[in-house]
């Protein structure tokens, strides 16, 4: 490519797209083989699971905390607060579940991988199993990519549970709602189909979204330490822009 | 039992065959029109001044990158067409020492070792153990085997990494600076090793180094690399009474002469010149 060309950021930016597709498509490609080393995505899951667990269940705890109390008020408004129930579930499971723990998730497990598969890269490590004929795209960059597809819903879950369990200690134990109202209102409009499995789709897409960006960056770091804390910010940042980019999208095509 | 040493080796019996290499990297020209042969069974040590491309050349063998132009045979087959599965059949039967050791930092020592038997051989438990403390023990550390890498130093890393390019026992060992950082008593041990594994199994060596005191004690021949082209080839004890303006200036440390090190930055050249000509 022309070397001007290759300066401008815009292009760059879509140059970097197109890289991070193929990487994508390479990666698919050696998801077969990475069969192989199913303990190692086994090992990948947990990590991925253990590391975000505390953090993602204490954000899941204060969001439906929170969101009970806003809502509260907003409800008295209109003298629905025993809605409160529904409307903290739907808001979890549609929108704040699968949204906030990817962010969570990009940023406490993502970050990680990026620093990792990096220094992997940069004290040839990489390489080094290259000659030993194994594949490190099969080998590290697969299973790491599998493990965020998998950790993602569950950990989605695990917010979602706390967030409704901080929105019952809001509204039943402090505000006083109904303990019956708040259950049985939420049990009788949230619908498997349209709200949970909707939430779980998109859990499932960030869950890629995040561990193929983490992953694509990790792999492609400039092999220095500088390089490496440069690619570990840009995980977060364009995860983050990502996951709410296609958010959007997703919630437009599913309501 | 003596190997046979081959000035240049005839086609045929050469396992490393490099024609005509030409590489650039960035801006630098590393290799234009390399000619290099490697005889079967010999212990062929590569020198050349620091950043010459002897790693590159290395890596060109084993098919890591790619030249510009030029063929690399190893074994009989062309390393620059081979498709990426017949690549790493071929690598299997090679063993590679990193500059860096690049030991995998999830593992421990033993593990480490185990790595490549443990993806390529269906190996029962008990004989995989006993193959690899066979391994450490040959590089004296037997004792570190449940040691992670981040607790050894560097020259314990060396000596574990080594351990682990021989462990399936390769047709073709490539040794990038094996001997830096080690104390002389592990250096020797480290010299034998590679003298009973060349002598006894007749495994193919190829060795980057700039200890001419260790590659006199086991090279069979040496090849002088310098501006990307080989500049003077034979036995180590030849070479250096050889009386070329090369090797004068290299095994002589002058700072003169017809190599050029690096970019055209007079005082830093020369102080490269001092540094790879470690006698
Ligand atoms: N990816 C790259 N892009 C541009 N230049 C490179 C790249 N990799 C290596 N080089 C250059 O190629 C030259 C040869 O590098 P190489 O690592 O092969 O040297 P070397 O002979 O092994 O040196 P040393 O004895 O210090 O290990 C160096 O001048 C280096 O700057
Ligand atoms: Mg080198």
């Amino acid at each position: 490519m022309n070397a001007n060309l290759r300066r401008n950021w815009l292009v760059q930016g879509i140059a970097s797209v197109g890289d991070c597709g193929l990487f994508f498509v390479a990666v698919l490609g050696a998801l077969p083989k990475s069969l192989r080393y199913w303990r190692e995505t086994c090992r990948q899951v947990w990590f991925v699971g253990a590391m975000s667990l505390v953090i993602v269940m204490t954000c899941g705890l204060f969001v439906g905390m929170v969101m009970a109390l806003q809502l509260y008020y907003t409800l008295s408004i209109f003298g629905g607060t025993a809605a409160l129930g529904t409307v903290v579930a739907l808001s979890l499971f549609r929108e704040l579940g699968p949204v906030i723990t990817a962010l969570l998730v990009a940023g406490r497990a993502g970050t990680a991988v990026t620093a990792e598969i990096g220094l992997m890269r940069a004290t040839d490590q990489l390489d080094a199993m290259g000659m030993m004929a194994v594949d490190p795209l099969a080998y590290v960059a697969s299973p790491r990519f599998l493990a965020g597809l998998i950790a993602m819903p569950l950990l989605a879950s695990v917010f979602n549970a706390m967030g409704i369990f901080g929105g019952h200690l809001v509204g039943v134990t402090w505000l006083g709602l109904d303990n019956g109202t708040f259950w049985g209102n939420m049990t009788s409009t949230v619908s498997l189909h349209k709200d949970i499995l909707d939430g779980l789709y998109k859990s499932i897409v960030f869950g890629g979204v995040v561990s193929l960006i983490a992953v694509f960056q990790g792999y492609t770091a400039p092999p220095t330490s500088e390089g490496v804390a440069y690619s570990t910010t840009r995980t977060v940042v364009f995860s983050s822009i990502v996951i709410l980019a296609f958010d959007f999208v997703m919630t437009a095509f599913m309501t | 039992m003596t190997v046979a040493v081959a000035e240049s080796g005839s086609p045929s019996d050469a396992l490393v065959q490099v024609r005509d290499l030409r590489t650039r990297l960035g801006a630098k020209l590393i290799f234009d029109g390399l000619e290099l042969a490697v005889p079967r069974g010999s212990v062929t040590a590569i020198m050349g001044p620091s950043g010459t491309g002897k790693t590159t050349l290395l890596r060109h063998l084993t098919g890591q990158l790619r030249p510009d132009a030029g063929s690399v045979r190893v074994d009989g087959e062309e390393v620059t067409t081979l498709s990426r599965r017949a690549l790493f059949g071929l690598r299997e039967r090679i063993g590679y020492l990193f500059q860096n050791s690049a030991l995998l930092t999830d593992f421990s020592v033993f593990e480490n070792v185990a790595f490549p038997l443990r993806q390529h051989a269906r190996l029962p438990e008990e004989l995989l153990r006993n193959i690899v403390l066979t391994k450490l023990q040959a590089v004296g550390l037997r004792g570190a085997a449940r040691l992670m890498p981040s607790e050894l130093s560097g020259g314990m890393a060396r000596r574990v990494a080594l351990a682990r390019a021989i462990v399936f026992d390769p047709m073709l060992i490539l040794y990038d600076e094996p001997f830096v950082g080690l104390d002389p008593i592990a250096l020797n041990q480290v010299l034998r090793l590679i003298r009973t594994l060349n002598r006894t199994l007749g495994i193919t060596s190829i060795l980057v180094a700039h200890e001419l005191a260790a590659i006199r004690q086991v090279a069979d021949s040496v090849c002088l690399i310098a501006n990307g082209k080989l500049v003077a080839q034979g036995a180590p004890d030849e070479l250096v009474h050889q009386d070329s303006p090369w090797t004068r200036q290299f095994f002589g440390g002058d700072a003169d002469g017809p190599v050029p090190f690096h970019y055209p930055a007079p005082d830093y050249a020369t102080e490269l010149g001092f540094a790879g000509a470690r006698p």
